[in-house]
């Protein structure tokens, strides 16, 4: 049996390096200990020095037994941890308690947090014109880089004379900062400086500012985010055009089946899935638009967005466990509805 | 060469060898000190750090350095309350708004400086020296209360910048006349006399298409007559709007009247709403951007600067770019004024306004040594000869003696301005809910700038949220 080659698994209370069951049990009581007995600030560390040990028994055990596969993964699950799952945990925690970042007092006040973002009368009107105005520009912009991209892509599949430098053309918006981009859209839309109103001025006549009410200023922000996103998605639905077997299209255009036809069933089978993944990758996005929001209308012309909204509840104005409480809310709606996606998705492909 | 001259000449050189080695000597006992700050970056900073390289001498012989971070105002607030609720403890010393007292002095990060003060006479007699308003804005909290937290780095307040060449333009005096029945100012004397019912009528008079006469010249582009603050962002209407409350008879909510003051009924009154309507009633003379909300402090600034308007009020710490030509298409035409005021039944002027500027404040985690040198720092920074280089610079200063000398109105030409402005120089809320307060009357603003909401609603949502907020907050009962 390959096994003799492992040590036996040591017994419970025997004290090695290599005893996570001793680990977990010992940090245990030594966290729940520390946390009763000392002061936050030291407990802090001391259930830190006890996640840690546990941590290092587990890669002790791991590499006495052999199980390379576990250890490899070990430094990226260690980040992902530090860098992920504790500030999300903790920030959890923090959504339970009446908190500000910039006060030292700190009370467990259950779920008034998040009563109050649901339910006060001040607050709660702001998050949910916030989170509908989150929804408008979810749909408006990733229709708009999901039609252009894709007609992109179909231009871009062809061969023609310059195709690659103006490739590269295309793709440089999605390279630019978004502060640069953003920047530059702002002077564009500038009624004193900027070119739209100067052309519109000069054919109207008018005094014309596209910023001025909320038709105007939502459509310069979903303007912007579709010059700087379409070609993200015309790149990913490009691979899946390149990808498709010439010999079906020859094998069509010898059965004389129409392009259109064509289209629907050599085509769209092969950029389905990537289509959806783009579709995936920009709606999340956008739901977390708040860059351009700031730099356009700095939340003007009723263009609050959700994300933006939050950055000023937590960062901005210090309420740090409301501000917990509201992205837990948000984040819970991502991933309902990201799942939901994947799901019809995955059924569709699976009927196909 | 003689004997002599040789000899000399190695005395001399051997003297020099001697007292760079005692300096070397001394300076290897001194300690090194580096005060970190967080300062906006713009040119009342920057000429702060560039005198300190320049000329500054610890009195203790340590050598300190300052180490300045330079933060656009767009972020400041944001980059130093991160900065500070975070523990980082970086900051030895930041140049803080005065509004934010109450948010970090109750975080427990600005230090309170009255023991200092106490241990030196002397420095105590510079804070005395200061002009009472500028004082009390930038360093008491609670407000108008002997707990001191800061030094005044820069203080400021609202000017007209205006131009003369179209001011003073016979042809437009002449047809202003015949319209206002009024003379159309153009001197400093002149502009500091003015109304705000002036000030309407000069940016209704001025509004000029593209190719319509100005100044006797077809104007290049459009044109318009006034400009001040309407955006969205920080302060950038509220310190506008204040004033014209505070001139016409009305309040904001007052923190020295806690925990009796009340918000509803006050910044709601009568008179704040017509206030309100008479800053809202300028904008449409304004170029077209104020119907955005992004009319800033910066944009008015770039407006007046780029040669489309020809008054905009703002800030002086924005000034040196307007008077530079490298800068500024404008800046060999420029006269300055006060801002304008209102007339009180009594037939004498009310000039009310929001103050500007900022004091410099000691954080808590800093340390013996470095206060030491801190506040030889500061005492450098208030003394007269500095705060005069300061003023020729294009800074201001509070101090009396400074801002009476004759020769302080000749360094700049908006610091005619200056000294009568201060007695009419108030400030708002420096309770630990500024930002909240300041962020829900903003967006209110907003509405009603962009034409969204009426000024009496405005008012009345405001009201209602800072009686909601304060009440939880105990400041009001």
């Amino acid at each position: 049996m390959s096994m003799t080659a492992t040590a036996a698994p040591p017994a419970l209370f025997s004290v090695t390096l290599d005893n996570w069951k001793l680990a977990i049990l010992v940090g245990l009581v030594v966290s729940v200990v520390a946390v009763l007995a000392l002061p936050a600030g030291i407990a802090f560390w001391i259930v830190g020095a006890m996640a840690a040990m546990i941590a290092a028994a587990f890669v002790v055990n791991a590499y006495r037994r052999k199980y390379y596969g576990g250890l490899l993964v070990a430094p990226a699950i260690a980040v992902l941890f530090v860098m992920n799952i504790f500030p999300l945990l903790w920030s959890l925690g923090l959504s339970f308690f009446a908190y500000q970042s910039n006060q030292q007092s700190i009370r467990f006040i259950g779920l008034n947090n998040y009563i109050k973002v649901l339910t006060n009368e001040i607050a709660a009107p702001a998050n949910w014109d916030a989170l509908i105005n989150t929804a408008m520009f979810v749909v408006l912009t990733v229709t708009a880089q999901m039609i252009v991209g894709f007609l992109l892509a179909m231009l871009f599949a062809k061969q023609f004379p310059l195709r690659k430098y103006l490739l590269i053309l295309v793709l440089t918006p999605m390279m630019l900062s978004v502060v640069a981009s953003g920047v530059f859209f702002t002077y564009y839309y500038d009624p004193t400086f900027g070119i739209l109103s100067y052309v519109v001025n000069s054919i109207t006549g008018g005094q014309f500012i596209l910023m001025s009410s909320k038709v105007g200023a939502v459509t310069g922000i979903v303007f912007a985010d579709a010059w700087m996103w379409s070609p993200f998605v015309m790149l990913l639905v490009l691979a899946g055009l390149v990808s498709v077997p010439k010999y079906l299209y020859e094998a069509a255009a010898i059965d004389r089946v129409s392009k259109w036809r064509q289209f629907w069933t050599i085509t769209f089978p092969y950029i389905r899935g990537l289509l959806m993944l783009a579709l995936l990758f920009r709606t999340i996005e956008a739901f977390k638009l708040a860059d351009l929001v700031i730099l356009l209308t700095k939340g003007g012309n009723d263009t609050m967005t959700i994300s933006y909204h939050l950055i000023r509840i937590a960062n901005e104005q210090n309420k740090t466990s409301e501000g917990a409480a509201l992205s837990y809310l948000m984040l819970f709606m991502v991933i309902v509805l990201t799942n939901l996606y994947l799901y019809i998705a995955n059924r569709r492909s699976q009927g196909a | 060469m003689t004997v002599m001259t040789k000899m000399k000449g190695f005395a001399a050189a051997a003297g020099l060898a001697a007292t760079l080695l005692t300096g070397g000597a001394a300076q290897a006992l001194a300690e090194e000190v580096t005060l970190t700050m967080a300062v906006p970056d713009w040119p009342p900073t920057r000429i702060m750090k560039k005198f300190f390289d320049e000329q500054y001498k610890p009195k203790s012989g340590n050598t300190v350095k300052l180490d300045v971070d330079f933060i656009p105002w767009g972020d400041f607030y944001t980059r130093v309350n991160a900065s500070l609720t975070s523990g980082e403890q970086k900051y030895n010393f930041v140049v803080s708004d005065s509004q934010w007292l109450g948010a970090f002095v109750e975080g427990g990060y600005f230090r309170k400086v009255n023991d200092l003060l106490d241990a030196d006479p002397e420095f105590k007699a510079v804070m005395e020296s200061m002009h009472p308003n500028p004082r009390d804005a930038y360093s008491t909290y609670p407000h108008k209360t002997p707990n001191f937290y800061g030094f005044p780095q820069f203080p400021d307040v609202l000017v007209n910048f205006a131009r003369s060449d179209i001011l003073c333009h016979e042809e437009e005096q002449k047809n202003f006349q015949a319209k206002y029945n009024k003379k159309l100012p153009c001197t400093g004397e002149e502009l500091d006399a003015m109304t705000w019912d002036d000030f309407r009528n000069v940016g209704e008079f001025f509004r000029r298409k593209k190719g319509e006469m100005l100044a006797g010249k077809p104007a290049d582009d459009d044109f318009y007559g006034i400009a001040y603050q309407a955006g969205k962002v920080y302060d950038f209407s509220s310190m506008q709007i204040n004033g014209f409350i505070w001139q016409m008879g009305g309040n904001v909510w007052d923190e020295t009247q806690a925990p009796k003051g009340q918000a509803e009924g006050v910044v709601n009154s009568p008179e704040a709403v017509a206030a309100f309507e008479k800053y809202l009633s300028m904008l449409e003379f304004m170029p077209p951007v104020a119907k955005t909300g992004t009319m800033d402090i910066f944009k008015t600034d770039e407006l007046f600067r780029e040669g489309k308007v020809a008054m905009n009020i703002n800030w002086i710490g924005l000034g040196e770019a307007s008077l530079d030509p490298k800068t500024s298409k404008v800046s060999d035409k420029l006269v300055f004024g006060q801002m304008p005021g209102t007339m009180g039944a009594d037939g004498k002027m009310v000039r009310w306004s929001n103050i500007g500027g900022q004091p410099f404040v000691l954080t808590t985690w800093t340390t013996d040594a470095q206060i030491k040198e801190a506040v030889e720092f500061v005492k450098w920074w208030l003394s007269p000869d500095i705060q005069h280089q300061f003023a020729a610079s294009g800074g201001q200063s509070a101090i009396k003696s400074v801002y009476e000398d004759p020769k302080y109105v000749t360094y700049r030409p908006w610091n005619r301005a200056w000294a009568p402005q201060l007695d009419w120089q108030k400030d708002v809320w420096h309770v630990p809910q500024f930002y909240e307060l300041l962020t829900q009357q903003q967006d209110q603003f907003d509405l009603a700038i962009t034409g969204k909401q009426d000024a009496k609603t405005t008012l009345d949502n405001i009201a209602k949220f800072q009686q909601n907020l304060l009440t939880e907050a105990g400041l009001i009962q």
